[in-house]
């Protein structure tokens, strides 16, 4: 790994070479939490956050967007988008995984050309982070980013540590080198003290190891309904979470009758029609049964990354409106 | 950007045949030439129909690439777009995606015999097999068909399915078929060829092809509705066919058809797959992997 070390006093420089790449997104608390939006200044920017409630997916694959245009009795055209550079600054280690896991899908082939533009016109700035009551990255192995970044920065006191990911991130650190020093071993021993006592930090713990056989082999286990009879099936899991990717499609044609859209729109296994077909038939019909499916495909492995779909970051507990917690239940189903 | 996988491309609808009252058998053929030339499928292989200004369903192609020609969809009206469907005229245009899917490993299946068992609709797929092993007859060993229908009226390819009972040395292949209401064109039928046709569901059928399946060289390819398979698969295994020859191919939601919007995904946390993309086509060990496939 290529690292650099920046002092903090010097970030202004750093977000100024950022701008020049494009927009700069980065975590604003708003209300109770934070959200991921554009920012004019490093001041703006709230690097030590516990999590937004939105993902970073919403750059890649949008709430509600349009994919073709659609001329009624005649055909459809792509929707073409002029791509837009976006610097996304400040993502953690689970949100960043994440990313690598949506990649898994959307540029499987064939690919999406609309996630494949938009993933290669974003510029990824990491940051380090503490865990908080709902964290239980380290469980799911993805506290840890090691790929999937262009600067990932560890904020170890006075300086920010630098881990270079890609040559787009070389270049901009090579454009601030006045503001770069060379880390001494003194800084790696910070770094390595400071991660030893984060990885000590986390209060959630899951037990992953077989976590897939656990989770399937049991699937007759009066624990799923326990916790399914209080959910209330609202979604709020699946738009929270940062690899929940199912997407609706919906035409819509305008008043005139002629030109129209096919749109999409993010999903939730939670809806009752997600599984069902034309006629009539659900192949997922109850509530405990998309409540399993979710925590089924959650706790699958990504054959590809060899990650869990499911990366830790807590915010399907943290915004449940029915106070369910993602490491309870599966607990529960450890017998815990 | 490449090729978008999202965009159908337009094509015409050439005519249509009507089979029951709710189902016809439609022809489309691209506008384009160069879509038209790029098009080649495997038997099992579905596609995408979009009517512009009402949305897409996914419909498996009811033909053999062994015969060019146009597209031939055999749609039941039942939804929303398959409605929109069943109102185009001639010269309509829609767009198709596709194909999609795996389709069955025909390659793999040659020197076999193969038994196809289809209920109902299940026929549409399957027809694409048939139509394939009767075309390809020298690389592939005896072709059974059990073929389970409610009715006459309801039943669809009905004159063919009696053309094959009739005369099974005409295209080579052992046809049996199960009705489950009583009407006078099959009853009749059942009178004269009380070896291949019975009344009750499609499993009735096993007892008379019973002489005919040899379970060290047979591949079974089954579609039918939801239900069936269960009751198919129990008899399929009673008779010692190896779980990898028995190929089954499922219906699911599917919007994309290519592996990324989710609704089709089945399985338990060990074993997650997408029916459009690493289906519909599967075999029986994947049903035993894969929870919730059948």
């Amino acid at each position: 790994m290529r690292y650099a070390k920046l002092p903090k006093e010097r970030f202004t420089e750093l977000f100024e070479v950022l701008e020049r790449f494009g927009e700069v997104h980065a975590p604003v608390k708003k209300g109770k939490t934070f959200l991921f939006t554009e920012v004019m200044s490093p001041s703006e920017a709230s690097l030590s956050y516990n999590r937004t409630m939105i993902p970073p997916k919403k750059y890649f694959v949008r709430p509600f967007e349009e994919i073709l245009k659609v001329k009624v009795g005649k055909g459809y055209e792509p929707v073409v988008e002029e791509p837009k550079k976006v610097v996304l600054l400040g993502l953690h280690a689970c949100d960043i995984n994440a990313l690598r896991v949506l990649d898994s899908v959307y540029l499987d082939e064939p690919e999406d050309p609309y996630y494949r533009s938009r993933r290669a016109n974003a510029f990824i700035v990491g940051v380090s982070c503490e865990p908080d009551e709902y964290c239980f990255c380290k469980s799911m192995g993805a506290d840890y980013a090691w790929t999937g970044f262009d600067l990932f920065l560890h904020d170890i006191g006075e300086v920010y540590l630098i881990r270079v990911g890609s040559a787009r991130g070389e270049a901009v650190v090579e454009s601030i080198k006045r503001a770069i020093d060379e880390p001494t071993r003194g800084d790696f021993v910070k770094l390595r003290d400071l991660e030893l006592k984060r990885s000590k930090m986390f209060k959630r713990e899951l037990n992953a190891s077989l976590l897939p056989d656990i989770v399937d082999s049991l699937y007759e286990s009066e624990v799923w309904a326990k916790f399914s009879d209080k959910c209330l099936a609202c979604g709020t899991c699946n738009l929270v979470c940062p690899t929940c990717r199912c997407y609706d499609t919906i035409e819509k044609i305008e008043l005139n009758l002629e030109d129209g859209v096919r749109l999409r729109r993010w999903d939730s296994c939670f809806m009752r029609s997600h599984a069902l077909v034309a006629g009539g038939l659900n192949f997922r019909p109850t509530r405990l049964d998309r409540f399993r499916h979710r925590y089924n495909c959650k706790s699958s492995i990504e054959p590809k990354t060899n990650m869990f779909f499911c990366v830790g970051c807590g915010r399907c507990s943290a915004f449940c409106p029915a106070g369910i917690d993602h490491v309870d239940v599966l607990n529960s189903l450890w017998g815990g | 950007m490449n090729v978008n996988p999202y965009l159908p491309k337009p094509a015409k609808l050439i005519e249509t045949v009507e089979m029951t009252a709710i189902e016809k058998l439609f022809r489309f053929e691209f506008v384009d030439e160069e879509d038209a030339k790029s098009f080649s499928y495997k038997p099992g292989q579905f596609v995408t129909v979009s009517v512009p200004g009402v949305g897409e369903s996914p419909i498996s192609i009811c033909r053999s690439p062994t015969r060019p020609g146009p597209l031939e969809l055999l749609i039941r009206r039942i939804g929303r777009v398959t409605n929109a469907i069943h109102k185009l005229k001639p010269g309509d245009i829609v767009g198709i995606r596709g194909p999609l899917g795996n389709g069955f490993p025909m390659e793999e299946m040659k020197g076999y015999d193969v038994l196809l068992i289809a209920g109902g609709l299940g026929i549409a797929p399957l027809m694409s097999v048939l139509q394939y092993v009767i075309d390809k007859r020298e690389e592939y060993g005896d072709v059974m068909l059990l073929y389970g229908v409610r009715s006459y009226q309801e039943a669809l390819f009905r004159d063919m399915a009696i053309d094959l009972v009739k005369y099974p040395e005409k295209t080579g292949v052992k046809a049996f078929l199960s009705f489950e209401r009583e009407d006078p064109v099959f009853s009749k039928l059942m009178e004269e060829h009380p070896k291949n046709v019975r009344k009750g569901v499609v499993t009735v059928l096993f007892e008379c092809a019973d002489p005919y399946i040899k379970p060290d060289k047979v591949c079974a390819v089954v579609c039918g509705p939801p239900v069936m398979y269960r009751f198919v698969l129990k008899e399929l295994v009673k008779r010692d066919v190896p779980p990898e020859r028995i190929y089954l191919t499922l219906e699911r939601r599917m919007k994309c058809g290519i592996g990324k919007c989710g609704h089709c995904v089945v399985g338990g946390a060990t074993a997650i797959r997408y029916v459009c993309k690493d289906g519909p086509v599967f075999t029986y060990l994947d049903v035993l992997a894969v929870r919730g496939l059948v």
